[in-house]
């Protein structure tokens, strides 16, 4: 089976966590995250020929007092930066993560904006935010309390994945 | 000067390359040509050599080979299976018998094993303990019969932290090895990132330990072997380890530089992971082989009670089909017959008071009466042997009269007065025995009631009882019909005889009697006509009697005709007798009054 190594990342509190919950049922606690910074979990996704399995790494979120942890980083096949659409910060943040995270690796990158059953106060279409777009490979809007669009975001990072 | 020399330098090495180009021929094709044109026959010259060496320096060929060796025998199976199947014959038999003879040891070898743990104490205070330490009773077992046990070994990318494959000893918790090896790949990325040594290499973790578990790292520049072990793991498993994270990298470079997540390709490293599962038993096996006293002793328990069964069920059919036999006795029944124990028997019987005992006939039996309960229930029984015993009995307390049997039926003779022969019909017929059926009283003659008669009440009470008998014989005539049938004789023969009996009687107590014939008719039609069916009727039925014997003088015939009563008018179409009697002595009585 092909196997996968995504990352999760993005500013804390932005519901990365969440996201990883609604798409998989976690086996590990909590308690990894915060003892080495990263909890794994995996997902097989079953597409029309073939299924793939994510090994999901969700890396615990970066504000001032941690720093972005690179190490597991390593040997990724995707990352996905998670921003949060009730805080306008967090897309900033997401940013400097996708900088730093691109110093160590070029394999695709995703942007997802969580959190749309909440009433935005930002858009990304926003003109400041227009150039942050074409940075990235894919794009989704999700919710990780509705479930809204958590399974086509993993469905499409598949397809692309196989695709390369 | 030193520019100089360069220049020479460089323009000598640029003579040497033309030099060598010009012998070797570019990019040494000519050399490689001529190797390439006698290469099969160096490779043949050497090939087993080289093939043994390698062998026994690190024993990689075989693992190298298996996969080979399999698809071709895979090939052959399902392509010339036919020339595999005669290849394979000569030692089919063999092998399943070796395979079945493996199987059944092996089966008693668990079965032993299984009991010896269950049922030992030491089985007991295993399975406590492991219950105080919270372990399965499996892994508490195997960490105590085990120096040492890998249960895991598992192969993981390096860069990625994705698992390759893995191996476990009993092939079972597999389904979370791909997490497990992620996790370790990021425990030992935060270990070497938090110790990070400046001068030197990143540190790498090399083991993690509990009590009772250990898992050994051997990393290797793509990939880690890592082996789960319980016990205390020797330095023989670490050399393994590091022989096969070895094997792995020359055997598997390509793959492990181009890896993109697709683990297919190292299918084939199970066979060097294998080797990783080592064990060392605490007790040496000795020599002689153990022989399995536990599942032998079982064995012998389960024959042996299987054996008092079946002869214990043996046993109560044998005595079943004899106690049964006592129902083939006249005159009993057996209802039910419990048998819970050999002397616990319930036996529920109908018996007829004239035959055998039941006591009697158990010990008559050899059976131990004292064993039985017997609920016994009394009951008249009609077997022949019964009913002549019976009438035996009866016929006893007579001993004038003199009994002959023809087939079933009984026939008295001899003399008996009135009283006693009716005494002797009564409990006879109490007894199962009827007149003109299985009772034959023809030859039986009565005695002068005179002189036997003893009192006056008896003779009264027999008088009065024999007219009562009378007055209850009735004859039923169908419609306007007046002719006597079968039935209406036998009833006339019944009442010749009580008025034949009535005769002595009557002398003896001094009493006239007469015999009135009454004949009837319904109501329907002329009654003049009734009148004289009425009268016909008794005319005939008096004809009879008197051509039996009665004296004419002694019957008056009446036809009433039609008798007015509601409910029988219609249907009276009867003869009917009466006896009217007259005591002498009561009118001699009055005259003198």
């Amino acid at each position: 089976m092909i196997q996968k190594k995504i990352c999760l990342l993005g500013a804390s509190s932005v519901g990365k966590t969440s996201l990883v919950k609604q798409f998989v049922e976690g086996i590990f606690s909590e308690k990894y995250l915060t003892t080495i910074g990263v909890k794994i979990d995996k997902k097989v996704v079953t597409l029309a020929e073939q299924q793939i399995q994510f090994m999901l790494w969700d890396m615990e979120g970066n504000d001032s007092y941690n720093v972005f942890q690179e190490r597991y980083l390593r040997g990724a096949a995707a990352y996905i930066i998670v921003v949060d659409q009730t805080r306008a910060s967090s897309i900033r943040e997401g940013i400097d993560i996708h900088t730093l995270a691109r110093q160590v690796t070029d394999c695709p990158a995703i942007l997802t904006v969580n959190k749309n059953d909440l009433p935005a106060t930002w858009h990304i279409e926003d003109r400041e935010n227009e150039g942050y777009q074409s940075l990235f490979d894919l794009q989704f809007s999700t919710s990780a309390k509705t479930g809204a669009n958590v399974e086509e975001m993993f469905v499409a990072l598949a397809k692309l994945l196989l695709k390369g | 000067m030193s520019k100089d020399a360069s220049t020479e330098h460089a323009e000598s090495e640029k003579q040497l390359e033309q030099v060598r180009n010009l012998l070797l021929g570019k990019d040494n094709s000519r050399v490689t040509a001529s190797f390439e044109k006698d290469a099969r026959r160096i490779v043949a010259d050497v090939i087993t050599e080289a093939l043994h060496d390698r062998q026994q320096r690190d024993n990689s060929v075989d693992k190298v080979i298996q996969p080979f060796v399999e698809d071709s025998v895979k090939h052959s199976v399902e392509h010339n299976s036919e020339q595999m199947v005669s290849s394979l014959y000569p030692i089919v038999g063999s092998l399943v018998r070796k395979s079945v003879a493996a199987f059944l040891s092996d089966f008693m070898e668990k079965t032993n094993q299984l009991l010896e743990n269950s049922l030992t104490i030491k089985g007991l205070k295993w399975r406590i303990k492991a219950r105080q330490s919270g372990v399965s009773y499996a892994q508490y077992a195997a960490s105590q019969t085990f120096v040492y046990r890998v249960e895991h070994v598992f192969l993981i990318h390096r860069e990625t932290g994705l698992l390759l494959n893995t191996v476990a000893l009993d092939n079972e918790n597999k389904s979370d090895a791909d997490i497990v090896s992620a996790m370790l790949t990021a425990i030992n990325d935060f270990v070497g990132d938090s110790f990070l040594n400046d001068d030197g290499p990143k540190e790498q973790l090399q083991a993690v330990s509990t009590d009772n578990f250990n898992l050994l790292i051997k990393p290797g520049p793509c990939a880690l072997v890592v082996a789960a072990v319980t016990g205390n793991p020797p330095q023989k498993i670490s050399d393994q380890l590091q022989l096969t994270v070895e094997n792995i990298h020359s055997l598997y470079l390509d793959e492990l530089n181009a890896f993109d997540g697709n683990n297919q390709r190292f299918e084939q490293t199970e066979n060097l992971l294998q080797d990783c599962l080592l064990s060392e038993q605490k007790s040496k096996p000795t020599d002689k082989k153990k022989i399995p006293w536990f599942a032998i002793a079982l064995l012998f328990i389960i024959i042996l009670f299987i054996g008092y069964k079946i002869t214990n069920w043996i046993k109560t059919e044998k005595l079943h089909t004899k106690i049964m036999q006592l129902d083939a006795v006249p005159g009993v029944i057996v209802k039910q017959l419990n048998i819970r124990q050999f002397d616990d028997i319930t036996l529920d019987v109908l018996r007829d008071p004239d035959a055998a005992s039941i006591n009697q006939w158990l010990s008559s039996h050899d059976l131990n009466e004292q064993h039985f309960t017997i609920i016994e229930r009394n009951y008249y029984a009609l077997d022949p042997s019964i009913l002549r015993q019976r009438a035996q009995r009866i016929i006893a307390a007579y001993p004038d009269l003199s009994v002959k049997w023809q087939d079933s039926n009984l026939i008295l003779s001899g003399l008996l007065d009135i009283t006693k022969k009716e005494q002797l019909h009564n409990a006879l017929a109490i007894a199962g025995f009827t007149a003109g059926q299985n009772l034959i009283t023809d030859k039986l003659q009565l005695t002068s009631a005179l002189p036997m008669l003893e009192s006056r009440e008896i003779n009264q009470q027999v008088f009065d009882d024999i007219i009562g008998r009378i007055g209850a014989i009735q004859l039923n005539f169908p419609v306007a019909n007046e002719v006597i049938n079968a039935e209406m004789h036998a009833s006339l023969q019944r009442l010749y005889q009580y008025i034949t009996q009535l005769e002595p009687i009557a002398t003896a107590l001094d009493i006239n009697f007469g015999l009135l014939i009454l004949g009837s008719s319904d109501n329907t039609g002329n009654k003049t006509t009734n009148d004289i069916i009425s009268l016909q009727r008794a005319k005939n039925a008096a004809d009879i009697l008197l051509r039996k014997g009665i004296n004419k003088d002694k019957v008056f015939v009446v036809g009433l005709g039609q008798i007015e009563i509601p409910g029988i008018s219609s249907t009276a179409r009867t003869v009917m007798f009466n006896i009217i009697h007259i005591n002498q002595s009561s009118i001699t009585n009055d005259i003198k009054q």
